[in-house]
């Protein structure tokens, strides 16, 4: 297993290397800049634009740019953020937390309400409860992110007021308020976000689960358990759910990439201080470095899911684990 | 969920210390909703609204602008950091003489070493500062004591004292002579500045807030307000629900579309004030293939004339901003004294504009709706940022009313640092612009004269080079008379409108919301800001968030950064 985990870990290496390049030269395509910004402002004047240009490097040649980019990777340092005025690894650090914990709130949230959906509709098939969950279900997944994270921003913090407007916390008590209170603070403001984005990602565990659980009841296995005499619930629960957990998994490891960006929209609704929030305004503002930086956090995740997939399979099934 | 809500406002206000209560008439925390962040916190650098905001409440200049924004001469002013000054008889230097109760929010005492190091950064190419073009003609400061700086001026003008007071606040020399200038922008000191205003800077928590509360001790006298906090969303729907929901006290930049929601809501005000910003549609005369050659279209004044002709702009104002914006009079505004508000303008008439393209040979020979001359079409792109709705909204009227003309447009719409690099590298045909003025009308020179349209300083992208207005408006920058000056301008913007280098589309009015309970003071029209120190709210309006303690004061970055770090 060490030997496994260590072979996709060299395999992982070399794909994020490799999404580094990719995404460097694809930002450096786009027109522009880090330092357009403030066209309206005729102070800020070409000459002052082209000077900053030459301070940092952009006038030089793209592969003179890559070069001294991939040096400083190999150094560990993933550059300067222009649009932040910060190393990129503090930008990143500030904001990875914040992505992991809504994320990671988010993934259990969305996988235990998917898969409880999916053993209640599975439990009544053909029922009305079957029917509407499937609605619902159908519902959420057809919604757009952006659109219902604006719908339930309003619904809940104007209309309804039971929520903070975005952030990560009260920006003006915070400070100012004992330990408990911060924590109660931080939670109340993750709650929000949170819930939207389960409410968004566990639609289409449940539609999976309900499937695979489907596929896997009219199975010898079940059968045999029927006529032991054990009742449906014990059923679905000790015999059909591990067998039906394998695309699950699969899923769960393609989460975590998409998870991260559907947490781009709801993070900027929100006003949640993530991943998210930053990498949009670094394309805006053509902030190479924070980009490229972003690209490869987001590719190690995914390797990171991958990696959590292929385990959990091993661990699910033992044919896999014995291969 | 409403015992959560309780409970939360219980947790706050248990969470929350107070103190004695504040003088009558002062007191309360104001929260202002804005989009985006700041992008540093040192008046030489910062070039974001919030940036600038924050850092003219923190920093101070010698004198302050008044409201009326006449910056001829020095009587338009009032005293700040320089409690007095002194012209020589020939009006080539200026002494000011620094109040000696002034103190850096360190303690340290502001001094006229602080000036002229001051000076000194602005204009160093190293650190790059944008305002350093604004400050060309002092040659430089020197301080005959610790509490006198002399400006020298290479040539007077009306507008010197301005020069030497409006672009440059005054920053603390023993905080920043020890860090190189190229590597100001890194160092964590222009994250948490040490200025002299009467807010001191408290924290900034990158893409969430940024803090300032009252210096209580300031030479100025404590400000009304005890703290004012910046509350940042990326998105501007997420800012404007924080302020409609009363999360935030106020708001700027409500769109026509929100005056309803505001109107419903009791407790919330809208205020207005003269705007500083005006956008217009510019021709290009050179050809953005070919730079040597003239616009095959644009080169031709009398063709200018009619596409003017043919747009309705107060229906294409009315209808992209309601009430929110005017007419825009030329490459100027409302707010200031040289503007002449009855400026004559090429007028709508849709009839006389296609008589016009008639008469210049464009015509609609094969009936598909489209001018033509010498089999080519009058058809040409029109570029406009997508991140901006009201010049996305403006360039689909254009499109619309040109058509009707016999004109093709093609709207491209683009990412906002592409459509600067087309900008910039002078590559379209027409784009959608707009210009943010300060209180010098000089700033004409910068973007429509000759001068700007051949410096590599200058911002005239569509290259409109005409000699008279150029002279006109050297003139006029030259004049100390007030109805002289006036004139002369308005002879130069006559001649500007008249061979029409762009079609001026709208002057904004800024648009402020603001919670009822905050007592406002006037809002000055190219900072509608400088004057929070003296807004306040009273007793009976407030909520816990207004009885937050004032910290300790803010104490200078550690010495680990003294050498600063060093961007790449």
């Amino acid at each position: 297993m060490i030997r496994y985990v260590a072979e996709r870990l060299a395999q992982a290496a070399v794909i994020v290397a490799f999404v580094a390049a990719i995404s460097f030269a694809l930002i450096h395509l786009a027109p522009g800049d880090p330092f357009s910004a403030a066209i309206d402002n005729p102070s800020i004047n070409d000459a002052i634009r082209d000077r900053l240009r030459a301070q940092y490097g952009f006038d030089r040649p793209l592969p003179e740019q890559f070069a001294r980019y991939i040096g400083q990777l190999s150094r560990g340092e993933l550059g300067w953020s222009f649009s932040h005025d910060r190393p990129v690894r503090d930008v990143l650090a500030d904001a990875l937390p914040n992505t992991l914990l809504l994320m990671s709130v988010a993934l259990v949230g969305s996988f235990t309400l998917g898969i409880l959906i999916a053993l209640v509709q599975v439990a009544r098939r053909g029922s009305a409860t079957d029917h509407v969950l499937g609605g619902i279900s159908l519902f959420f997944l057809s919604m757009p992110d952006f659109w219902f994270a604006i719908l339930a921003l309003l619904a809940f913090t104007y209309w309804l007021p039971i929520f903070p407007v975005g952030g990560a916390v009260d920006p003006v008590m915070h400070e100012y308020m004992s330990i408990g209170g911060r924590i109660f603070d931080r939670l109340r403001h993750l709650l929000l976000p949170a819930l939207t984005l389960t409410l968004l990602a566990s639609a289409s565990v449940a539609r999976y689960q309900r499937a695979a659980l489907l596929d896997v009841l009219p199975a010898d296995y079940i059968r045999t358990a029927r006529l032991k005499g054990l009742t449906e619930k014990a059923i679905l629960r000790r015999h059909a759910l591990r067998n039906a957990t394998l695309p699950i998994i699969t899923m769960i490891g393609l989460s975590f990439p998409a998870l991260l960006t559907g947490a781009v929209f709801i993070e900027r609704v929100f006003a949640w201080p993530g991943m998210g929030y930053a990498v949009v305004n670094a394309i805006a503002a053509r902030d190479y470095p924070l980009v490229v930086g972003a690209v490869i956090i987001g590719s190690i995740m995914v390797m990171v899911g991958s990696l959590l997939a292929d385990i959990l399979y091993a661990w699910a099934d033992p044919r896999i684990r014995d291969e | 969920m409403a015992a959560l809500r309780v409970a939360a406002l219980l947790a706050l206000v248990a969470c929350v210390g107070t103190e004695g209560p504040p003088p009558k008439g002062s007191g309360g925390t104001l929260v202002i909703s804005t989009v985006g962040d700041p992008d540093i916190l040192i008046p030489p650098l910062t070039s974001t609204v919030q940036g600038t905001q924050i850092t003219d409440l923190v920093f101070d200049r010698l004198a302050e602008i008044g409201d009326s924004l006449n910056i001829v001469g020095d009587v338009g002013f009032t005293p700040r950091l320089s409690n007095q000054w002194t012209w020589r008889r020939d009006s080539l230097s200026i002494a000011f003489h620094i109040d000696e109760r002034a103190r850096w929010h360190d303690g340290q005492p502001v001094q006229a070493k602080d000036v002229r190091f001051t000076f000194l950064s602005y204009k160093d190419t190293a650190l790059g500062s944008p305002f350093a073009a604004l400050i060309t003609n002092i040659d430089s400061v020197t301080t005959p004591d610790s509490s006198t700086a002399v400006f020298w001026f290479r040539s007077r003008t009306p507008q010197q004292f301005y020069d030497a007071v409006y672009p440059m606040p005054i920053m603390p020399e023993h905080i920043w002579r020890d860090i190189p200038r190229s590597s100001w922008r890194a160092s964590e000191r222009a994250k948490a500045p040490v200025g002299s205003g009467r807010f001191r800077f408290v924290r900034w928590t990158p893409r969430q807030s940024v803090e300032l509360e009252a210096d209580p001790l300031n030479y100025q006298g404590a400000p009304k307000l005890t703290r004012a906090i910046w509350s940042l969303a990326p998105d501007f729907n997420t800012a404007v629900t924080r302020f409609l929901s009363g999360e935030t006290d106020f708001f700027e930049g409500l769109r026509s579309e929100h005056v309803p929601e505001v109107a419903r809501v009791s407790h919330l005000r809208i205020a207005k004030t003269r705007g500083s910003d005006y956008t217009f549609a510019q021709f290009n005369f050179r050809d953005p293939s070919n730079r040597t050659r003239p616009h095959s279209i644009f080169g031709d004044r009398e063709l200018r004339r009619a596409l003017t002709m043919a747009l309705d702009r107060n229906a294409i104002v009315r209808n992209v901003f309601d009430t929110f914006a005017l007419p825009a009079l030329g490459p100027t505004v409302r707010a200031y004294q040289t503007t002449d508000p009855n400026l004559p303008q090429i007028p709508f008439n849709l009839e006389r504009a296609r008589l016009i393209l008639d008469s210049l040979e464009w015509r609609d020979a094969d009936g598909d709706g489209v001018r033509e001359k010498n089999g080519r079409p009058l058809q040409f792109r029109l570029a406009v940022p997508g991140s901006s709705r009201a010049r996305t909204g403006m360039a689909v009227l254009l499109q619309e009313q040109w058509r009707q003309a016999g004109v093709k447009v093609d709207v491209e719409q683009m990412d906002f640092p592409a459509f600067v690099n087309l900008t910039r590298t002078r590559a379209f045909d027409v784009v959608i612009g707009g210009w943010h003025t300060h209180p010098s009308p000089g700033g004409v020179r910068q973007t429509w004269s000759s001068m700007g349209s051949r410096s590599p300083t200058g911002s005239n992208y569509g290259a409109y080079e005409n000699p008279v207005f150029d002279a006109y408006v050297d003139s006029a920058l030259a004049s100390h008379d007030l109805p002289t000056r006036r004139a002369l301008f308005t002879r130069a913007y006559e001649i500007i409108i008249q061979d029409a280098p762009a079609i001026w589309l709208a002057e904004l009015i800024p648009t402020m919301g603001y919670h009822s309970r905050l007592q406002l003071a006037p809002l000055r029209p190219d900072a509608w800001w400088a004057h929070i120190p003296e807004w306040w709210i009273p007793e009976d309006r407030r909520l816990p968030r207004d009885n937050a303690p004032l910290s300790t004061p803010s104490s200078t970055p550690s010495s680990a950064d003294s050498a600063g770090r060093k961007a790449p």
